[in-house]
């Protein structure tokens, strides 16, 4: 399981200190279970990389529960009589079709159709929205709304995050008392005054996230532990979730796309398109940022696409360069896993449109092996998005497990 | 969609300036149906105050490609002869430039006489060369060769080029070197400071914020080299205008005074036509707007704007600086030695390149100047409401929004510095004023809606020019909105009585509605 406990899951560097990071609200849960002692720099806050050890946590997420906390995650509030035509500017998809009380996952470009960032849109009202992304969009969002009546709020100090994620994870908020079995997917409810669920995640399973005041993290944490406790509960870091969101065929900032405005090179920029999401663009629904350049990327065909690839052998390919008949290179992985539930040695992998929709994809992997690298040419074909996309994490009423 | 073409497209033209009219006349020659809508109650925008009266003095390059699209040859326009220029000097030995004739005003010849006119001659031949940018929309720089429309830009930019080749080896450097270098620099280095150099430098600074040493003001210096001299049109700014609506309307436009444009109506992406204050709404398959870029796009609205956009047009720096003050006079004033080459003659109150350069100072801090300088024009009266002379001064720089605010008391301190100091050179002048009215950049931007007041609707900068202005992403007259063009003073090439930024956005329009194609 080595492969599994790989160096480059993360598009931060590690940090070898807690020097400078913040604390998210959980920060004294995390501290006193890690044991690992491997922390990461998530938008300058002190976040765990792995408590203990990476493959216990990923096996949690597919077979049982977890905990992540996702505190750090942008979290911005848009409200006011203009919320929604502010909202459906900024972001791709028609959010006139998105009812209070519901979750669309989201993507916003610049005025050249290149992606900025993607994230959560929660609808909490018909004017009330909150948008959770990866990236800083503080002052995009103030360009995005100028001259429109909206006020728009940095709300990532103000709530606390955290992902329950795993097929018993629905067991563990009925544990707590808090059962919500009619919640759909993408669904937001408030069990309690003061803290929001939704059905949403990144594992690609069952999964809740709940928001709070910081105020009340603790409370929470303790709240969810104790219910958990006979059902496989664990709490994990990043490196965990990273190999479930690659199984789920779920893209990051980062590393399957440099957000634009991060890019210093402006070629680095990529369209919904190019990544495989186009389906996330309505070009039906009035002006929106990107619109004209995202309508002609869509009369043509795109230079380079995201794909899935199945590749031969258990050779982790993070990294490798990809070619196409022979020597032809024609892209490089972005994000590598041993998918360890489907079994399949799969990655993320940006080609040449052309050699995206070909067959004769060979990847090149470099693996170090005491103290010497060794090459391997394997043989990749690309697949369906997502190895790991169980029922289950559809169910409503959610099942037992 | 296709337009229908059994029906004549119509567009509507907001504003009847000089751009507005050129606009409109050069889309009704090819077929258009052109309405143009002015909430003023006259032609003329900036000429005029939007036909309140009077704004502009001199008219020195209304340009011949703008003037056959209104059907107008040069003499229809009721200008005269190219005025004199008097430069105002401290010690009283005033110069006198008539054409290639540079004197003291008692008829000694100027020292510096043949320097001056080796660099005008040289300034000349490099505005030549730049010459083809102001006729045509700015080069796509970088667009390659991926499409017709990128081949002739290439073709228009190696014409350019080629006018640069014809240069003298010598030349081409010296051109490279000046474009970069700054007005005050390029004339300092071949003339010792005093009127006459400062002459030339005025002509760089008139109507912006930048000051002498500013970059980019050696471009604006050789645009203005590039018409002929100043010459007056008879019966003032109101009467070119009017001239300049009646070509347009014997061209089939359609002008409607009193008329405001209040929003512009888009549907399905695309210009459907204006909406007046009135509630009517012209339907047209395209406006083009005479207004600063943010006056027009909030007329669209910013939600037909992507937000890079919206933020640039943010960005614009539009805060005027020139003032004019009008002056009605019991009588001619005099200058010892200038008897009689007063009237009509263009007085520059600029004594040198460091006045200059000190008048230009104040407004960085929002202080009314107390020495400013000025352009001056003094004219005998008809003996009816003007009284028996009128004296008119374009006053620069001037803040658009004084620390003090445009108080009565700092009105009258601006007015009183202007006096003042054209007092020294005509001591009886104070006690000939009868009536005086100050209109400031922030007065004329409420006269005309002019961003700021601004002479050219958007300082006329390094960074506001050519592939530039208005903004990035803008700068060929398509806003980013299909059927809404830039055709006013804040487009390409910028200000000046020149009608071509009208006439360019037309012809760039047109074009668009020939290929019948929406984008
Ligand atoms: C004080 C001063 C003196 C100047 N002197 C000279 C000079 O001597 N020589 C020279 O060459 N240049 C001079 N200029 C500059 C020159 O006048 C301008 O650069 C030029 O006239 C700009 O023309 P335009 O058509 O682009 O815009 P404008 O002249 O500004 O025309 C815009 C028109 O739109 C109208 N309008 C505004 N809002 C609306 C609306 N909502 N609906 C309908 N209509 C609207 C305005 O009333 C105006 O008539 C001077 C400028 C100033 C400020």
């Amino acid at each position: 399981m080595n492969r599994i406990a790989r160096e480059t899951v993360s598009p931060r560097p590690r940090v070898p200190s807690r020097e400078g990071l913040a604390d998210t609200p959980f920060e004294p849960r995390l501290r006193a279970l890690s044991t690992a002692e491997d922390w990461m720099d998530w938008s300058g806050c002190l976040s765990p990389r792995a408590l203990g050890a990476v493959e216990t946590e990923y096996f949690a997420i597919r077979n049982q529960a977890t905990l992540f906390d996702v505190s750090p995650m942008h979290k911005y509030r848009v409200t006011g009589p203009d919320a929604e035509r502010v909202v459906n500017r900024l972001v791709t998809r028609d959010v006139a079709r998105l009812a209070p009380g519901r979750v669309a996952y989201v993507l916003w470009c610049d005025e050249d159709g290149m992606v900025i960032d993607d994230g959560t849109l929660f609808r909490l009202g018909p004017q009330d929205f909150r948008l959770c992304c990866q990236e800083r969009q503080f002052a995009w969002l103030h360009d995005i709304a100028w001259g429109f009546d909206v006020a728009i709020a940095d709300e990532t100090g103000d709530v606390a995050g955290l992902a329950l994620q795993g097929p018993t994870s629905h067991a563990v908020l009925e544990a707590a008392g808090l059962a919500l079995p009619d919640l759909r997917p993408f669904g937001i409810a408030e069990p309690e005054p003061g803290l929001v669920i939704s059905r949403t995640g990144f594992s690609g399973d069952l999964g809740y996230e709940l928001w709070l005041r910081p105020e009340g993290a603790l409370a929470l944490w303790d709240r969810l532990w104790v219910a958990g406790a006979d059902l496989g509960l664990r709490a994990i870091g990043f490196a965990a979730l990273d190999i479930a969101r690659i199984e789920a065929g779920f893209i990051m900032a980062g590393a399957e796309f440099q957000p634009i405005h991060r890019a210093l090179r402006p070629s680095r920029g990529r369209t919904p398109f190019e990544l495989g999401l186009g389906h996330l663009v309505d070009p039906g629904k009035p002006h929106f940022n990107g619109r004209r350049a995202l309508l002609r990327e869509a009369a043509r065909t795109p230079r380079r696409q995201l794909v899935m690839l199945d590749i031969e052998g258990t050779k982790d390919a993070s990294g490798a360069l990809v070619y196409h008949r022979g020597r032809r290179e024609a892209g490089h992985a972005t994000s590598a896993v041993w998918a360890p539930t489907a079994k399949r040695n799969i990655a993320f992998a940006e080609l040449d449109a052309r050699a995206a929709r070909s067959a004769g994809l060979r990847a090149e992997i470099y693996t170090l092996k005491e103290g010497r690298w060794e090459r391997t040419m394997a043989s990749a074909t690309v697949i369906d998005r997502g190895v790991f996309r169980p029922p289950r994490a559809r169910a409503t009423p959610p099942g037992r497990f | 969609m296709a337009f229908d073409h059994n029906r004549r497209p119509r567009a509507v033209v907001i504003g009847a300036g000089v751009n507005g009219l050129a606009a409109a006349a050069t889309l009704a020659a090819r077929g258009v149906d052109v309405t143009v809508v002015e909430r003023g109650r006259g032609p003329g925008g900036m000429m005029t105050g939007a036909g309140q009266g009077e704004l502009g003095h001199f008219v020195w390059n209304l340009h011949p490609a703008a003037l056959a699209e209104l059907g107008l040859g040069a003499a229809d326009l009721g200008l005269g002869a190219e005025v004199a220029t008097v430069l105002l000097a401290a010690d009283g030995r005033h110069v006198v430039i008539e054409g290639e004739a540079i004197s003291f005003a008692d008829g000694t010849p100027h020292p510096d006489a043949a320097a001056y006119r080796a660099l005008r001659a040289r300034l000349a031949r490099f505005a030549a060369v730049l010459a083809p940018l102001a006729t045509a929309a700015p080069p796509r720089l970088g667009s390659g060769m991926l499409n017709r429309a990128g081949l002739s830009d290439l073709a228009q930019l190696a014409r350019t080029g080629l006018g640069l080749r014809r240069l003298p080896r010598d030349a081409r450097r010296e051109f490279l070197r000046v474009l970069l270098s700054n007005a005050a620099d390029l004339v300092r280095d071949e003339l010792p400071d005093g009127p006459l150099a400062a002459s030339l430098v005025f002509d760089a600074i008139l109507g912006g914020r930048a000051a002498p040493g500013a970059p980019g003001t050696v471009l604006a210096l050789l645009w203005r080299h590039a018409g002929g001299g100043r010459r007056r049109p008879a019966g003032g700014m109101a009467a070119l205008a009017r001239r300049i609506a009646g070509a347009a309307e014997a061209r089939g436009v359609t002008i409607r005074y009193d008329a405001t444009a209040a929003g512009i109506e888009v549907e399905g992406d695309r210009v459907r036509g204006l909406r007046l204050g009135s509630g009517e709404v012209i339907a047209a398959e395209m406006v083009l707007s005479s207004l600063g870029a943010m006056p027009t796009l909030r007329l669209a609205g910013p939600a037909h704007f992507d937000a890079e956009a919206c933020r640039r047009i943010r960005g614009l720096r539009c805060e005027g600086t020139t003032a004019r003050l009008d002056l009605r006079l019991a009588e001619m004033p005099r200058i010892e030695g200038l008897d009689g080459r007063l009237a009509g003659a263009r007085l520059l109150l600029a004594p040198s390149v460091a006045a200059i350069e000190a008048a230009c100072r104040p407004v960085k801090y929002g202080a009314i100047p107390a020495s400013p300088v000025a352009e001056v024009l003094i004219e005998p009266g008809d003996g009816g409401a003007e009284g028996p002379a009128h004296l008119s001064a374009l006053v620069q720089h001037v803040p658009y929004a004084p620390e003090c605010g445009w108080t009565e008391a700092a009105r009258e301190a601006l007015a009183a510095a202007v006096i003042g100091a054209l007092g020294t050179h005509m001591p009886g002048l104070p006690g000939l004023v009868t009536e005086s009215r100050l209109a400031t950049p922030r007065d004329i931007e409420t006269m005309t809606g002019a961003p700021g007041g601004h002479w050219h609707h958007a300082e006329l900068a390094a960074d506001q020019m050519l592939t530039l202005r208005p903004v990035n992403g803008m700068a060929r007259y398509a806003s980013s909105l299909p059927g809404l063009w830039f055709c006013g003073a804040g487009a390409h090439p910028g200000g000046d009585i020149t009608g071509l930024p009208g006439r360019n956005a037309a012809l760039a329009a047109a074009a668009d509605l020939g290929q019948g194609v929406t984008r």
